[in-house]
């Protein structure tokens, strides 16, 4: 408490002088002696009160702290401030500024009352932040989620891409940005906080830098031009570099949880050697069960072997009318592993161009006999290729079985027939016999399952291209379309009529798939079902039309269009989507 | 380029461009005079001499004025400028605007700290000052549509923003071709001239019309924002609550919902030249909002009820002097609140007219419920947050 006293004493005799100085100065000294000293009186009252009043705080500090050092400086902090505070209390500038800041409330909050609505104030701090609370994150364009999520978009000039960096923002996401230049212009055009990554899409190294640390990409890059080099620039090389650069981050981070990431595939099998060949046991069968149809049949022959190239060759032929060869085995699944988290089946394979049909055995593991079989079918191209098979593209082979629970799955099988071979269009002048086959075997994965989609592309629908144009810009787009469908992301294609320059959220829309739409649409509602479609999980995995609504002609409204007006308050999408066919 | 000079001695107000071949003078003769007499004689007039002869000769020349500046390409409609699109409503119209993909332009007092938000949320931003009429014109280049939800600080005069700013917009807009403007103004404004603010939002009205510009005026009753910081962060805060007794009802909006109507009507052709009115579902009194307040928040306010005569009597008292005279204008509105008015219309006919859903339009009650379950929640988290940080000495 000494301190306390002394610095008290100094400060009042600090006070003292400053008193005297002015009220010699002000007052020209003619103010009588004994009312100085009566003026010196009262403020000696002062310290010296405020000092009792931080006894009891430092009794209480004694009192539940014990370690001497920590008492000490205790004291010191607590006996620095009220000496300063005795001196503020008492200076008589900070006393008019303090009486003045309580008058200026008060009236505010009387004038207040004379305000039918009352705007911020930029001082009015607590209003201001509780008015962000309300409008900030917690509006109503937030998303839950959008705080932790990143979007690349790619094309972000233009005239979708400029909207949807816009309603990403908006709703709370972080952006990033492709762009060719990052001029003045450009940079204006953007917002602020959107990171602006300079890169070309044709350039798979500037697009690696582009994907780093995104979560999702919206495309909406086009080429500016007709001219072959661009389209097949922008429209499908940039979507398959684009493809390919995310994959590999996703697979940079699945690779660096060990393969234990969601992200990762499921491996089936490899065939890399002649050991992986073991299990698959080679099968032949006929549809016809008539004794009487074999006798014209030359027969059929198939064999799985490993070759000296490395490759593992399925290869044979049927001759049979109703005939089938098919190679078959048990899977057996890591442990702790089910395909009922996965989507679906990815097969690197090569061969001569022949489709097949793979099998799915589905039923209790203990009890064979209640086995299910489901089918799809496939087709491979002439020398290597990937094919993705979803599991939702599985039938039931007896049509009243329940759909493919990818949970029972036990028994994978990989048939060959000759009904049903398209010719292989390249070697169309060699007269392929259709009825023999090829099938290298690379490997076969499960591919993992996600909820939502990792990358919206906006490709156009062909209206509204000079003809001229149209099969190549078409030809371009698809081919984009096809390598983003063959990436194993989860991916929605979005084919706009053609595009109009107006406000969105005006007219009907309507989705469709399968080329029949015939009116435009506003780009700010292509950038909504971009952004919508983000979060949508019906969304994930389709492709499909869409433009404004119309009135069907006569005799073609062969087909339920469904219109959806887009709004803030409903979803569309979601219903519009999920009568549409996936993986499309 | 310099654009446009605005010679302006106050009272008169006169508006030349530089860029047209001939000089345009507005052709209405609209004047401003602030009389100032006496005691109670006082009270200071926005004359709006609204004679509606826009001459031929004068309108051709603004046409050809208007050529001027946008020779060649159209304006796409879907170029817009926000005017005070920092406030309340305004900030709400850009949010709205660019999630419907329009380009948006903010015309933005300069400020030392500037309005960064719009430019987060991808807004163009342009510096200029209502009240320094010569910074406008530069501002109104390639655009559509004008938005104006602009209005003076509390804290400055009244005339200077409210008035003269917005006759010099009104009038730069006329002569740059301007193909529609969006005026907010309050509800009743024609019924109370006492109150300055009301007088020169109706009197903005009818010089809007007169300007044969092809516009859309929206009255407007009061915000719900205003009342988060009026009534409910006060008594979440357990700080007193201010109210007045008075027996006005007012029919509080959610701004988001204004932003919506307000472009719905923009994109209507029919409307051009109506004047709207938004009013929200139900009209409450002061008492009434801080009982909704409590009951959500779970707690009593401390609620101060300061009687509408004293503030009337204030209002007279702040009159007498000049230098209290803004402060008088700011208490103008106890005029209206003493009135027993209500501060709402039907919405039935409106609704129809935009083809809105009433279902669609916000309710305090759920308004407030949003806010207050939000806050509450937050609360919790930041309590049981500093619970673990929490160090005792």
């Amino acid at each position: 408490m000494n301190a306390a006293a002394a610095s008290a004493t100094v400060a009042n005799s600090s006070f003292y002088s400053q008193t005297q100085c002015r009220l010699s100065s002000d007052l020209r000294g003619s103010i009588p002696f004994s009312k100085v000293k009566r003026f010196l009186f009262l403020n000696d009252v002062h310290p010296r009160k405020s000092g009792l009043v931080l006894v009891p705080r430092a009794a209480d500090g004694k009192d539940s702290n014990e370690g001497g050092d920590e008492v000490e400086k205790q004291q010191r902090v607590m006996q620095q401030p009220p000496v300063s505070l005795s001196l503020d209390d008492v200076n008589p500038v900070g006393l008019g500024r303090r009486s003045r800041q309580l008058f200026d409330e008060v009236w505010r909050k009387f004038s207040g009352l004379g305000q039918i609505s009352r705007t911020i104030r930029s001082d009015d701090q607590e209003a201001l932040d509780a008015l962000l609370v309300r409008e900030g994150p917690m509006c109503e364009f937030a998303i839950p989620g959008a705080q932790n999520t990143t979007v690349l978009v790619v094309g972000a000039t233009s005239r979708i891409g400029r909207i949807v960096v816009r309603k990403l923002m908006l709703r709370g996401y972080s952006v990033k940005a492709l762009v060719r230049r990052a001029d003045q212009e450009v940079v204006d055009l953007l917002p602020r906080s959107v990171e602006i990554v300079v890169g070309d899409v044709g350039d798979p190294t500037t697009v690696k830098a582009a994907v780093e640390g995104c979560n999702k990409i919206i495309y909406c890059a086009t080429a500016r031009s007709a001219i072959t080099g661009d389209l097949f620039r922008v429209d499908h090389r940039g979507v398959y570099n684009l493809t390919k650069a995310f994959q590999d981050h996703n697979n940079k981070l699945a690779q660096s949880r060990a393969g234990k990431s969601s992200k990762s595939k499921l491996l089936i099998s490899k065939f890399k050697s002649e050991s992986s060949l073991h299990g698959w046991e080679v099968r032949q069968g006929t549809y016809f069960q008539d004794v009487l149809a074999t006798k014209y049949d030359g027969g059929m022959d198939a064999k799985f072997e490993f070759t000296e190239n490395g490759d593992a060759v399925f290869s044979g032929y049927v001759f049979n009318r109703g005939g089938y060869v098919e190679l078959s085995k048990k899977l057996s699944l890591p442990l702790g592993y089910t395909l009922d988290r996965y989507e679906g089946l990815v097969l690197s394979v090569g061969g001569n161009g022949r489709s097949y049909v793979l099998i799915l055995e589905a039923g209790p593991s203990a009890d064979p006999s209640q086995s299910r079989l489901y089918f799809s079918r496939i087709s491979t191209k002439v020398g290597f290729c990937r094919v993705r098979v979803p599991f939702s593209s599985f039938r039931p082979v007896k049509p009243d079985d329940p759909v493919l629970d990818p949970f029972l799955v036990h028994t994978l099988t990989i048939r060959f027939e000759p009904r049903r071979q398209k010719p292989v269009e390249v070697n169309a002048t060699m007269q392929q016999d259709l009825r023999s086959f090829k099938l290298i075997l690379e490997y076969i994965k499960a591919l993992p399952t996600g909820q939502e989609t990792d990358f919206v592309l906006v490709s156009c629908s062909g209206l509204g291209i000079e003809p001229s144009r149209r099969e190549q810009v078409l030809k371009a787009k698809r081919a984009g379309e096809d390598s983003l469908r063959r990436s194993g992301l989860g991916y929605t294609i979005v084919r706009p009529g053609p595009l109009q320059e107006e406000p969105g959220g005006q007219r009907a829309l309507i989705f469709d798939q399968g080329n029949r739409i015939s009116q435009g649409i506003s780009c700010a509602d292509v950038a909504d079902i971009c952004v919508k479609a983000l979060h949508d999980t019906t969304a994930r995995n389709k492709s499909f039309d869409v433009c404004y609504e119309y009135i069907a002609e006569d005799g073609r409204e062969l087909y339920e269009l469904v219109a959806h007006l887009p709004d803030k308050a409903n979803n569309y999408l979601t219903p519009a989507l999920s009568v549409l066919e996936k993986n499309t | 380029m310099k654009m446009a000079l605005l010679k302006a001695p106050t009272p008169q107000l006169q508006w030349r461009c530089s860029v047209a071949p001939t000089t345009l003078a507005f052709p209405n003769s609209h004047s401003i005079s602030a009389g100032r007499g006496k005691g109670r004689e006082w009270s200071w007039r926005v004359k709006c001499t609204t004679s509606a002869t826009t001459s031929g000769g004068g309108s051709a020349e603004i046409e050809k004025g208007a050529a001027n500046f946008s020779p060649g390409s159209p304006v796409r409609a879907t170029n817009i400028l926000v005017v005070g699109a920092t406030g309340t409503l305004g900030r709400q119209i850009v949010r709205r605007a660019l999630d419907e993909g329009y380009d948006v332009r903010c015309l933005v007092r300069p400020r030392p700290a500037p309005a960064d938000f719009l430019r987060d949320w991808g807004a163009t931003v342009v510096n200029a000052d209502l009240s320094k009429p010569e910074t406008i014109p530069a501002t109104l280049v390639g655009i559509h549509t004008i938005i104006d939800c602009a209005t003076g600080r509390p804290e400055e005069p009244i005339k200077t923003v409210d008035w003269e700013g917005k006759v010099a917009l009104i009038q730069c807009a006329k002569a740059m071709g301007i193909q529609k403007y969006v005026f907010y103004s309050i509800h009743n404004c024609d019924k109370h001239p006492e109150v300055p603010l009301m007088e020169i939002k109706y009197c903005t009205e009818k010089f809007l019309r007169d300007s044969a510009l092809n516009h859309i005026v929206i009255r407007l009753c009061g915000f719900m924002q205003g009342l988060i910081g009026q009534y409910a962060v006060p008594i979440l805060e357990e700080k007193s609550v201010w109210g007045t007794d008075a027996p006005t009802r007012i029919a509080y909006m959610d701004t988001q919902d204004i932003a919506r109507l307000t472009f719905i009507a923009i994109r209507n052709e029919k409307l051009n030249g109506k004047l709207l009115t938004f009013a929200g579902p139900r009209a409450w009194t002061t008492q009434e909002v801080i009982t909704l307040c409590e009951r959500l928040a779970g707690q009593d306010a401390n609620v101060t009820t300061v009687p509408v005569s004293i503030l009337r009597f204030t209002r007279q008292l702040t009159r007498v002097f000049e230098w209290t005279n803004d402060v008088a204008d700011r208490l103008a509105f106890s005029e209206v609140l003493s009135s027993d008015t209500v501060f709402s219309v039907p919405m039935a006919d409106t609704y129809n007219l935009l083809g809105v859903d009433s279902k669609d339009i916000i309710t305090l009650e759920k308004y407030l419920q949003d806010y207050f379950s939000n806050i509450l929640k937050k609360l919790k988290d930041l309590k049981a947050q500093s619970k673990q940080t929490d160090i005792y000495f």
